[in-house]
């Protein structure tokens, strides 16, 4: 009899296998008439116990493929914009690659596609001109599924601004782009502009949807300096590439409060129960809430 | 309603699986539900939408939370960062006992996000235990570990899958989550009679039992919790009520869900069973 731990790895390493023949065929992955690799059966035969009913091999890919299923599943959930401008072939042949050299290391599904970004940056399966853009925007739309679930610190009052330390609100995302990968949301398919470092906010507003926005470089340097944690006077302190007018300045403070991004930290007890906004229930779209579940997928025969 | 050690005192009747396609029904119309169930992993956050509505539902409604990632079987352990959101969640909620499946799921930190069976043996089951035993002090909250459905049986198991629940649970003393809808999907890809296990089952140590529909192919069953609760499953739930007493009913149903008063309507036939098996219990004892 195996040890407990051989057996698990085993296991897995059959469920992290790629999808072959009819499993396969039942996804958006590229179709493949191959059955299992000898690899695949030998697992199972080694493994399983051949029942009445069902096959060691059967018994596997019953859970080798509900691996594969819910995976995909939730990560074409995750990225929509990056599977309608790379199209079908190339964003599941992608989801596949990922999936396979970035196994899910997060209790909920929502943080499936941490590292989609820096993977699609290094996948030489397309052009570089795509890997920059898509990176670009599987980085983007990550960060609006951080925001669905991020904490929300109280808003500094206005007359407390200037004796408090400041922090940014843990729900706005600062994001620094080699291309305006936020134009991409409105194309219907890839037809890249002239690439730009672009500079980005996305947050989750008061109504509790997300939002983003463009910001000037030098906001986006401040609002990183929020982020660690600073005084007003501190925010300052460091010279910026560009010295910005007393009127753009109040202008970005203005947008800041109103859109509750400056906030305090919390103190060791307030962290163990975190705020949370009181919102009507009225059209708020919760479909995003349920990303776990205990149930298996329905599938072919 | 029984109220045991391992349900903390508390009893609860019917309930149903809270789900987001209900939440607007749900805070609108506040309907008369004993209490909901919520899967732990969607609330083990920091705050946006899914605290939001939970703090809604705590105002009005008895929750119970039923994880799907403890994953007690894992051979290396259980995962403390995941402990401590849970905790936070335990305390958000004060849930009167918490559930997760009696599975492993992950290794060297990748996730399956799926209840994988352990092989029944008596190495995994004292490993289990004591990964249980930890999460239980850790927790303080009682525990309940729930059958999960399988689709297959291991070459070096040692016992049937009951007697390994047995074991797990009385070396760890925890609680059971019994899921009849996955005894029977079990005993049907895996050949076995249904009625041996909720019979041999400790009965004392039953907190909650699970009903849910499933999806039938040619040759095997797949838990979809998508389809009511065909009469066998209610045939072993009407049993298991006779062994264990009234004990706290929760219908899952997770996809294609309908409206909420179907769902709800589906879990009240609980009622009429329940009603039953505690009149043969009675007519039994009389006898």
């Amino acid at each position: 009899m195996r040890p407990l731990e051989q057996t698990q790895r085993e296991f897995f390493a059959a469920l992290q296998m790629p999808l072959r023949g009819r499993s396969r065929n039942s996804t958006d992955l590229a179709p493949s008439v191959e059955g299992h690799s000898p690899e695949f059966l030998a697992k199972a035969e080694s493994l399983m116990k051949a029942g009445s009913n069902l096959l060691p091999a059967e018994q596997l890919e019953l859970y080798h493929r509900q691996y594969w299923f819910r995976l995909l599943d939730s990560i074409a959930e995750d990225f929509p914009t990056l599977r309608k401008i790379a199209g079908e072939g190339t964003f599941w042949a992608l989801m596949e690659a990922y999936v396979c050299a970035c196994p899910s290391a997060s209790f909920t599904l929502r943080h499936l596609g941490r590292r989609l970004a820096d993977f699609t940056a290094e996948w030489e399966e397309i052009d570089a001109t795509r890997r920059r853009w898509f990176a670009a925007l599987a980085r983007l739309e990550y960060a609006h599924m951080e925001i669905f679930e991020a904490a929300e610190w109280e808003a500094v009052p206005p007359e407390q601004l200037a004796s408090v330390e400041l922090g940014l609100q843990p729900h706005v995302v600062l994001l620094e782009l080699p291309v305006p990968a936020d134009l991409c949301m409105d194309w219907d398919k890839f037809m890249p502009e002239a690439e730009a470092l672009t500079h980005l906010a996305v947050w989750r507003n008061e109504s509790g949807n997300s939002a983003q926005c463009r910001i000037d470089p030098i906001e986006f340097v401040l609002l990183s300096r929020l982020r660690q944690g600073s005084s007003l006077a501190a925010l300052f302190a460091e010279p910026t590439a560009r010295e910005p007018s007393p009127e753009e300045v109040a202008g970005w403070f203005a947008n800041w409060q109103n859109r509750r991004w400056i906030a305090l930290a919390p103190t060791a007890e307030t962290e163990n129960f975190p705020v949370v906004s009181q919102r009507s229930g009225g059209d708020i779209d919760w479909s995003r809430v349920d990303k776990m579940g205990s149930q298996a997928r329905a599938m072919e025969d | 309603m029984s109220a045991s050690r391992f349900t903390g005192g508390v009893e609860l009747a019917t309930g149903i699986g809270l789900r987001s396609p209900h939440y607007r029904h749900i805070l609108s119309e506040k309907p008369t539900v004993d209490w909901f169930e919520i899967i732990s992993e969607n609330y083990m956050v920091e705050g946006g939408r899914p605290l939001e509505v939970l703090d809604m539902i705590l105002e009005q409604y008895r929750v119970v939370q039923h994880g799907v990632g403890l994953y007690p079987g894992n051979c290396d352990g259980i995962d403390r960062d995941h402990l401590k959101r849970l905790k936070r969640l335990v305390k958000r909620t004060k849930t009167p006992w918490i559930s997760d499946h009696l599975c492993w799921g992950s290794i060297d930190g990748s996730m399956s996000h799926d209840l994988l069976p352990i092989p029944f043996t008596f190495e995994a089951a004292r490993k289990t235990a004591a990964n249980l035993r930890m999460v239980q002090d850790f927790l303080e909250v009682p525990l309940a570990m729930e059958n999960v459905s399988s689709y297959g049986e291991f070459n070096d198991s040692e016992m049937t899958e009951w007697e390994f629940l047995a074991e797990v649970c009385e070396l760890a003393d925890v609680g059971i989550l019994l899921d009849v809808n996955n005894i029977y999907v079990s005993s049907i890809n895996n050949v076995f009679e249904p009625l041996d296990y909720v019979n041999f089952v400790p009965p004392e140590r039953v907190a909650q039992i699970h009903i849910a529909g499933h999806s039938r192919y040619e040759r095997f069953i797949v838990d979809t919790h998508d389809h009511p609760v065909v009469d066998p499953v209610w045939k072993l739930y009407e049993r298991a009520i006779e062994r264990c007493g009234p004990v706290a009913t929760l219908l899952e149903w997770d996809g294609r869900i309908p409206s909420f008063d179907e769902v709800w309507t589906e879990a009240r036939k609980s009622e009429t069973w329940r009603e039953s098996a505690l009149a043969k219990k009675g007519t039994d004892a009389a006898a």
